[in-house]
């Protein structure tokens, strides 16, 4: 069990319960003790008054004044019994009828209290004792029926060990208000994190208990070094892409320059290698631009990003006149990083740009985790063979590169880095390329 | 055509200022980014070529701010960081065009001549006013079917004349966008060229207003 309210819900059940079974079998056992021992001394009190009222007649029998007796000794069976032994001769009070009772047959002096069953399975406590009296040896017992006394106490008891479980019942209802109180701002956490999955925030909110706190610091620590990772590996991508393509630039110019009358076939090879160059190189740095699925980025926002996207791809093609709709289904983030997303759509809108004729459309369905982007034109198209070679794994640029080969490899690398998949086609609305951009 | 350039690189600068000087502009190159932002408010350019990884300032910033003072002149920028996100920022920051490294130089001056053309409201592959047909490649003018030759600042005044049917050019005017801001401007040189042309081409191509300068294509 790996919760926190079943663990800390079992444990408060757990241990409520053997404390308040303990104290209820000590409540039970004192209660019993507290009882008997009321009745021990009435016993003894009325072992004694027999005594005393007991009287040795002239004839040398013994007997009792019946009119000092308690009235419950002389109704039948009523709980309340004594019996007196004096040298063979018996006298017993008139509730036990019939019946008879143990009397200790042990020396003067001796005292004993025990549990005997009595008339009708009667419980008894038995008082019983040996005396001497005017030299005769008395031999006298004294008993009560515990039966209305036990129950009694045992109704108390159960009584009480209702109240104990409504206790019980009380306390860990108002424990789980607690810990779920407590345990609100880690909901929070939790709550946050997803919103961190989801790219709404780049960082844990501090404002939370200082048992969590070490590990919400930690994690908003380890989310900003990542940050700062990503940023300083793109600005060092952007460096090095400047550092070689100028000379880059300043070679293919040469190559331009010195060649162009005499060797036109050295000029070309020069050319398709500083092409290659330059493809590779580009490759690698879309490559290592990529933030990917890292937590804590900013992901493309497709209300605010997509229309500057848009209009610079349309400055770009000022001299182009497209008719361009766009569907957006209640799309509000993609779940792209932001620079990742601008490189992606970017891509796809300036290739749907560069080949439509007059149209282009854009649909983008589903949103947060999933998405899927589709770009439709009515240029010329791909050809099936084109397409079967784009979809091959691992063709470079420089194999597939045909009219729109170049945009769409490139479209294609960078979906498959970014995890999702693609599809070209043949578009039925517009009758030119359609590509398809699945993100999962 | 008086054009800045803004480029860091001590190969490349001094290389596209020759390539463009050939090709009939007015050239003034800036390797640092302060020098640009300064100069290209202060100057009046026609177009302006801005690499955006420069030295004591980014070109960026120096585009913001001339946007931000009024500074319409078309800009072209030229950059090796070639993201979209690059891209993107650099258009909502002003600029009107963008181009990768490597190039040609052949693009570049295409492009420029775009957004040159653009900026003077003009549609069309090839400049053409009144009949009159710039042709860029050869620096040569064609009407109907005769075609004449130009020379290095002959070309660069009939374009600018070309850039600005029926308007009023001033001397001044006339000599801060046909040469760079180094070289000897002499304001009578002007009229010297304007004569010449007015010899290959006809005296009532470009009318004179007296005390106040010429004017190109107001009678046609």
């Amino acid at each position: 069990m790996n919760s926190l309210r079943a663990r800390l819900g079992l444990g408060l059940v757990v241990g409520l319960v053997m404390t308040i079974g303990l104290l209820l079998a000590i409540a039970g056992f004192s209660m019993h003790k507290l009882m008997e021992h009321q009745v021990a001394s009435r016993l003894a009190h009325d072992g004694d008054t027999l005594l005393a009222d007991l009287t040795v007649r002239p004839d040398g029998t013994v007997g009792l004044d019946a009119k000092r007796i308690q009235a419950i000794y002389h109704q039948p069976f009523s709980g309340h019994y004594f019996l007196i032994e004096v040298d063979g001769q018996t006298i017993r009070s008139r509730s036990l009828w019939d019946e008879t009772l143990p009397v200790p047959q042990g020396k003067a002096g001796e005292v004993i209290l025990r549990h005997i069953s009595g008339p009708e399975q009667q419980p008894l406590l038995l008082w019983s004792g040996s005396f001497r009296k005017q030299g005769r040896l008395v031999r006298l017992a004294v008993a009560e029926d515990l039966y209305a006394l036990q129950s009694g106490a045992r109704r108390v008891w159960w009584q009480l060990l209702g109240w104990s479980a409504a206790l019980v019942v009380f306390v860990v209802l108002i424990q789980r208000a607690i810990i779920a109180r407590s345990l609100r701002p880690v909901a929070d956490v939790v709550e946050d994190v997803v919103r961190l999955e989801r790219g709404e925030v780049s960082a844990l909110r501090e404002q939370v208990p200082q048992e969590v706190l070490p590990l919400v610091q930690e994690i908003n620590r380890l989310l900003q070094r990542q940050q700062q990772r990503l940023l300083r590996s793109r600005e060092a991508v952007g460096n090095m892409a400047h550092a070689i393509k100028t000379p880059l630039t300043l070679l293919q110019q040469l190559a331009a320059e010195t060649t162009r009358d005499s060797d036109q076939d050295t000029r070309r090879q020069l050319e398709h290698y500083i092409q290659r160059i330059n493809e590779l190189v580009d490759t690698s740095l879309r490559r290592a631009r990529i933030a990917g699925d890292s937590l804590g980025t900013t992901r493309f926002d497709v209300r605010q990003d997509l229309p500057v996207l848009v209009d610079t791809v349309v400055r770009l093609h000022r001299d182009k006149a497209i008719d361009f709709q766009q569907r957006l289904n209640e799309v509000d983030t993609l779940p792209l990083e932001q620079q990742d997303g601008m490189e992606l759509l970017g891509n796809l809108l300036d290739n749907a740009w560069k080949w439509a004729n007059h149209r282009v459309h854009l649909a983008i369905d589903g949103s947060g985790a999933s998405c899927v982007i589709t770009i439709e034109d009515d240029g010329p198209g791909v050809e099936d063979e084109q397409v079967r070679r784009l979809m091959q794994r691992g063709v470079r640029h420089d194999e597939s590169t045909q009219g729109h080969g170049i945009g769409l490899s490139i479209v294609k690398s960078l979906v498959e880095a970014l995890g999702g998949s693609i599809e070209f086609g043949r578009s039925a609305a517009l009758g030119g390329l359609q590509v398809v951009a699945y993100f999962k | 055509m008086r054009l800045l350039l803004a480029e860091d690189d001590q190969d490349l600068g001094p290389r596209l200022k020759r390539y463009l000087d050939r090709q009939g502009f007015a050239v003034d190159l800036f390797d640092n980014g302060v020098d640009a932002g300064f100069y290209g408010s202060e100057t009046a350019y026609d177009v302006i070529v801005l690499d955006l990884g420069l030295p004591g300032r980014s070109g960026l910033s120096v585009l913001e701010d001339w946007r931000r003072g009024g500074i319409k002149t078309p800009v072209l920028v030229l950059t090796a960081r070639d993201t979209w996100q690059e891209k993107v920022q650099g258009l909502q920051k002003g600029a009107d065009d963008y181009l990768t490294k490597p190039f040609h130089e052949e693009e570049l001056l295409a492009r420029l001549q775009a957004l040159i053309r653009r900026n003077a409201g003009l549609v069309g592959e090839s400049l053409a006013v009144n009949g009159w047909v710039l042709d860029e490649e050869t620096q040569s003018v064609s009407r109907d079917d005769q075609c004449w030759q130009l020379t290095g600042i002959e070309f660069r005044l009939l374009r600018y004349f070309m850039l600005h049917p029926g308007h009023i050019l001033s001397k001044s005017r006339l000599t801060e966008h046909v040469y760079e801001q180094d070289a000897d401007k002499d304001s009578n040189v002007i009229e010297v060229y304007v004569n010449r042309l007015r010899q290959k081409l006809g005296n009532d191509i470009i009318t004179t207003r007296r005390g106040q300068g010429y004017i190109f294509g107001e009678f046609s």
